[in-house]
């Protein structure tokens, strides 16, 4: 099966190493999660005396994360589905099409990634108050579809070069209608870019400050983790031991989720498609 | 329906279909993006503060102080450009070349994945805090445990060097997302053809840069163009380890957008200098798509 | 056909439940207030409050806290409609930023029990557009054991004084201060003190000396006393250790609490950190210098940040109800003394504990001025913009002749927007 060649342990010894140097100011992180506000204070690189296991108890009680996952939930699984959903089929038609008029509308669609949030993140909110998406994380992921689609469709536009357009032909030939076509046949063969896309925006989604900020503050119980656990980084106090743990408590999801979906890239499925 | 030519059926036909796939994505971008970005286009010709009710309406006077007299704008844009030449070319750089060595066969791949990728997962105003611990305290202790100046330098207060401080606490947090991408690009690439040119005896570099490369071009456009638009955009990664200091020294330039309209509270102006920031990124990067798509390739 | 016309049609629908299931409105029921405050150092004494009041009166308070981002989320907020109940913000220039949101206090009964002195920050044109929250003093905090362990016992009071505390103390060993460069707001609060008196003495007092700023008539250049506060900025960078342009306000807190440093240029609301950190620390407050005359030298003295009910509001009664529980109850006189531990507004209030609160009004008893704010009646947005260039002159980018030309254009251009 697979051999592993002495230049590649080499690979793996160095690149370990470099990891660990990378995850220092993580590793930080952890250990001041385990000690008290004032064991911090006074020295951030030493390791804890005594594991403060209550930083974390008291963190998840301050930060009312049951709910506030739930909510965090709520709002990337619907802002995900979404994305994929309408960037895969768009990106994939205008990469198909390639008239003057979709390289003009793929331009409209990806402009957004080059215009500053902060412009028009006022007018955002006006719009989703109209539109009543204000005030519940179903509502921001809604709100989140035109945010990420455009990157994702960047990327479903390039990924669907390598799939051959004779499978296109092939899927209509077999009397399948454009859209069955597509999701039966071609999506499939795009998974290593579906899985990116929704890893890319899981991750932004989950970690997402402002936008909720903007359209939830108005609501306690809608709120997200990341907003809770922002509670604790004050202008001129910061709760050093629950700020900590309540962003361990934060990505900790976000880290678990990234780890078991790395098992979906699957290489060679392209292969085995295009060889029929 | 009937009436119609076959012809003019196929094209109706294709027509909707383009329609049916593309319209979805066009709603979702309009309502959250380019509608409210019009109407804040609208505020660039008003002198507003943001909050008063009347908002008024004062032509072009707005682009004119933009372009005439606001040194510090462009002294944040002229930083802002280094920074994202550097940021662009490094963190590109570094993430195609550990995403090729992630791709190879070596053990815990898995594993190491994950743990350049992890720092990209926390929000950049834990990082900034983490970042600024590390180059005060840390460095002290770091210093006191090796004697090297290099520890007791000035990382964040002193101008000439806070430039790499920013960039590398940038590419630091970053690189994890451009790794994902290239990673799927590099799964992409059909092991067929790669299977192929080994057996036509091709070596390592030569089946990079002859058959990995071109057919990952896909990627590398969407990278660069991610990295460049960010790096223009670039705002919490300064505003949590520098707040733009020291001085005005590392402030961006959407930093200083954001403090026209939201500290001083001009907000018509500071939204006539985001237009103004939209049309520069957006020049730079039809330049950039236009080169790079071309080339792309298909199979 | 058909087929592709069905599924845009079901695509489209699928949207609708979605629009509608956000459309959640409050139903009717007991009246829940919504508050947007800063300072989130004082989470625990706003949760405390909001429980009693709950408590006595079946009312909901529901307050979010916010600090760096708290700007742009009011702003937007009140831009799209949807206004809290309740907000805070700064006085003085802040009561015509908020000119269109605010209500008018003046006819309130609770305001005749809030000190005169505490309102003259948010009194406009003889209206009264906000509550004042707190008053809060700023100036140089000092360990009083590292004073006595380096054998200082007179109390600096000129540039002169600090200058030979510090050289005292550098010989020892110890760090003098903990500059706070880094953050952009200490560096307004540490330089304005410098020439604190300057307005009154020799521009007819603070409002002309800003009026005459703002009309362009009176430069930042044109002012002798500048001098003394770029002298006392560069006392503290020399005596402020290796990297005095990184220390931040954590630095100050921590380095004070354990003694590492003797002084820092801080305020009231800076002891809680410190006593976190070290709860024996015994801190004292010592007055700023301005120039080489020790009588000048004093303190500011002022109430800055002040609560403001929306004038749109639909619960305003409530709102004004809490107000006057506020002033008036029991719990409410007592919550900013007690709880807060900072000074009240309120007439007739109880002193804090704290050591900080304690020394202000022993210096403001024996004569030592207590100056305004005076700064923040600079408009909207200078603090950042001026601190930022006095932080660039303190870290080197720029002499004293370039900064003065900076703070002045800079100025101007606010100024000028403000109209």
């Amino acid at each position: 099966m697979k051999k592993y060649t002495p230049a590649s342990t080499i690979t793996t010894l160095v690149l370990s190493l470099v990891a660990i140097f990378y995850l220092y100011p993580l590793f930080l992180v952890v250990i001041n999660s385990f000690k008290t506000f004032s064991e911090i204070t006074s020295n951030v690189l030493a390791l804890p005396t005594s594991l403060v296991l209550e930083n974390f108890s008291n963190a998840f009680r301050i930060m009312n994360y049951p709910q506030y996952f739930l909510n965090t939930l709520l709002a990337t699984a619907v802002g995900v589905s979404g994305v994929v959903l309408v960037s895969s089929m768009a990106g994939y038609k205008l990469s198909r099409t390639k008239t003057r008029y979709s390289f003009v509308m793929f331009m409209v669609l990806i402009a957004p990634m080059m215009i500053p949030f902060h412009s028009f993140m006022i007018s955002l909110v006006k719009v989703a108050k109209e539109l009543h998406l204000i005030g519940s994380p179903l509502g921001l992921g809604v709100l989140y579809w035109g945010l990420g689609a455009s990157l994702a469709l960047f990327m479903y536009h390039g990924a669907v070069k390598s799939v051959p357009q004779e499978l296109d032909d092939c899927a209509l030939i077999d009397g399948a209608g454009p859209l069955r076509a597509f999701f039966q046949i071609i999506f499939p063969l795009l998974q290593p870019v579906t899985v990116s896309v929704i890893v890319i925006n899981t991750m932004w989604m989950w970690n997402d400050f402002l936008l909720p900020l903007l359209v939830l503050s108005g609501s306690k119980k809608s709120l997200t983790l990341q907003l809770a656990a922002y509670n604790f980084f004050g202008l001129y106090k910061v709760d050093w031991n629950f700020a900590m743990a309540g962003v361990l408590l934060t990505i900790l999801p976000a880290v678990i989720f990234y780890l078991s979906l790395q098992r979906y890239i699957i290489k060679g499925m392209v292969a085995g498609a295009v060889k029929t | 329906m009937e009436s119609m030519t076959p012809l003019k059926r196929k094209q109706w036909d294709r027509a909707l279909t383009f329609a049916l796939f593309t319209l979805p994505a066009l709603a979702a971008i309009l309502i959250s993006v380019e509608i409210p970005f019009l109407m804040s286009v609208f505020s660039s010709f008003t002198k507003w503060n943001g909050l008063d009710k009347a908002q008024t309406f004062i032509g072009l006077e707005n682009y004119k102080e933009l372009f005439l007299d606001d040194l510090d704008m462009w002294k944040a844009f002229g930083f802002t450009l280094r920074l994202t030449l550097g940021s662009v070319i490094v963190v590109n750089l570094c993430a195609l070349l550990l995403a090729v060595l992630l791709d190879s066969d070596i053990r815990g791949k898995n594993a190491l994945r994950a743990a350049f990728y992890v720092p990209n997962i926390v929000s950049l105003i834990i990082i900034g805090y983490i970042w600024r611990f590390i180059f005060s305290a840390g460095f002290e202790s770091f210093f006191q445990a090796s004697g090297l100046d290099f520890f007791m330098l000035s990382w964040l207060g002193d101008v000439n060097l806070v430039y790499f401080s920013v960039l590398m606490v940038s590419v630091w947090h970053s690189l994890g997302f451009y790794l994902v991408i290239y990673i799927a690009g590099l799964q992409t690439v059909p092991r067929d053809l790669i299977e192929a040119s080994m057996i036509d005896g091709a070596g390592r570099l030569v089946r990079f840069f002859r058959i990995t490369l071109p057919l990952i071009m896909s990627s590398i456009t969407v990278s660069v163009f991610h990295s460049l638009s960010n790096g223009l955009k670039a705002f919490d990664v300064i505003f949590s380890l520098t707040n733009g200091g020291p001085g005005n020294s590392t402030t961006t330039i959407a930093l200083d957008i954001y403090r026209t309209a939201f500290v001083i509270n001009r907000f018509g102006y500071g939204t006539a200098k985001s237009v103004v920031l939209f049309l520069m990124i957006l020049i730079l990067s039809i330049f950039q798509v236009r080169l790079f798509k071309s080339r792309e390739v298909e199979v | 056909m058909k087929k592709m016309l069905f599924v845009v049609l079901a695509v489209l629908l699928a949207f609708g439940p979605l629009f509608a299931a956000g459309q959640q409105e409050q139903k009717a029921g007991p009246v829940t207030l919504n508050v947007l405050f800063y300072s989130p150092e004082l989470a625990e004494q706003y949760n405390d409050m909001v429980a009693a009041y709950k408590a006595e009166t079946g009312v909901t308070l529901d307050i979010t806290v916010l600090q760096t981002d708290y700007r742009s989320v009011l702003t937007s907020r009140l831009n799209s409609g949807d206004v809290p109940d309740i907000f805070m913000s700064s006085a003085y220039a802040d009561n015509s930023t908020y000119k269109d949101y605010v209500y008018d206090l003046t006819n309130e009964d609770f305001i005749k029990k809030i000190e005169p002195s505490a309102l003259q920050g948010v009194t406009v044109d003889g209206k009264i557009l906000g509550y004042p929250f707190l008053v809060q003093s700023h100036s140089f905090i000092y360990n009083k054991k590292v004073f006595a362990d380096n054998g200082i016992t007179t109390l600096p009071k000129t540039l002169a004084d600090f200058e030979a505390v510090s050289k005292k103390l550098q010989a020892n060993g110890v760090q003098p201060f903990a500059t706070g460069f880094k953050e952009f707001w200490v560096l307004p609060q540490t330089a304005w003190q410098a020439i604190a008196n300057v307005p009154a003495e020799n521009y007819g007092g603070y409002e002309n000396f800003v009026a005459k700023l703002n009309a362009g008539e009176l430069k930042f250049k044109d002012i002798p006393q500048m001098s003394q506060l770029f002298d006392l900025l560069d006392l503290i960078k020399t005596y402020g250790g290796p990297k005095p342009n990184e220390s931040d306000f954590n630095d100050q807190t921590s380095s004070l609490a354990t003694g590492k440093v003797a002084m820092i240029h801080q305020g009231n609301w800076a002891e809680d950190s410190i006593r976190k950190t070290n709860p024996e620390v015994q801190i004292g407050f010592l007055v700023g210098p301005t120039g080489n005359t020790a009588a000048t030298a004093g303190i500011m003295f002022d109430s800055n940040q002040t609560i403001r009910i929306a004038k749109d509001s639909k619960n305003l009664d409530a709102a004004l109800a809490w107000l006057r529980w506020l002033t008036t109850s029991e719990y409410g006189r007592n919550w900013i003394p007690g709880k807060v531990k900072q000074l009240s507004p309120i007439i007739g209030a109880a002193a804090p504990d704290s050591q900080i609160a304690k020394e202000t009004s022993a210096l403001l008893a024996s004569g030592t001025p207590g100056y305004p704010w005076f700064y923040q009646m600079f408009p909207t947005g200078t603090e950042q913009q001026l601190g930022a260039i006095l932080q660039g002159y303190c870290a080197g980018i720029t002499n004293r002749a370039q900064t003065l030309d900076a703070l002045d254009s800079a100025y101007a251009k606010i100024a000028k927007a403000a109209q």
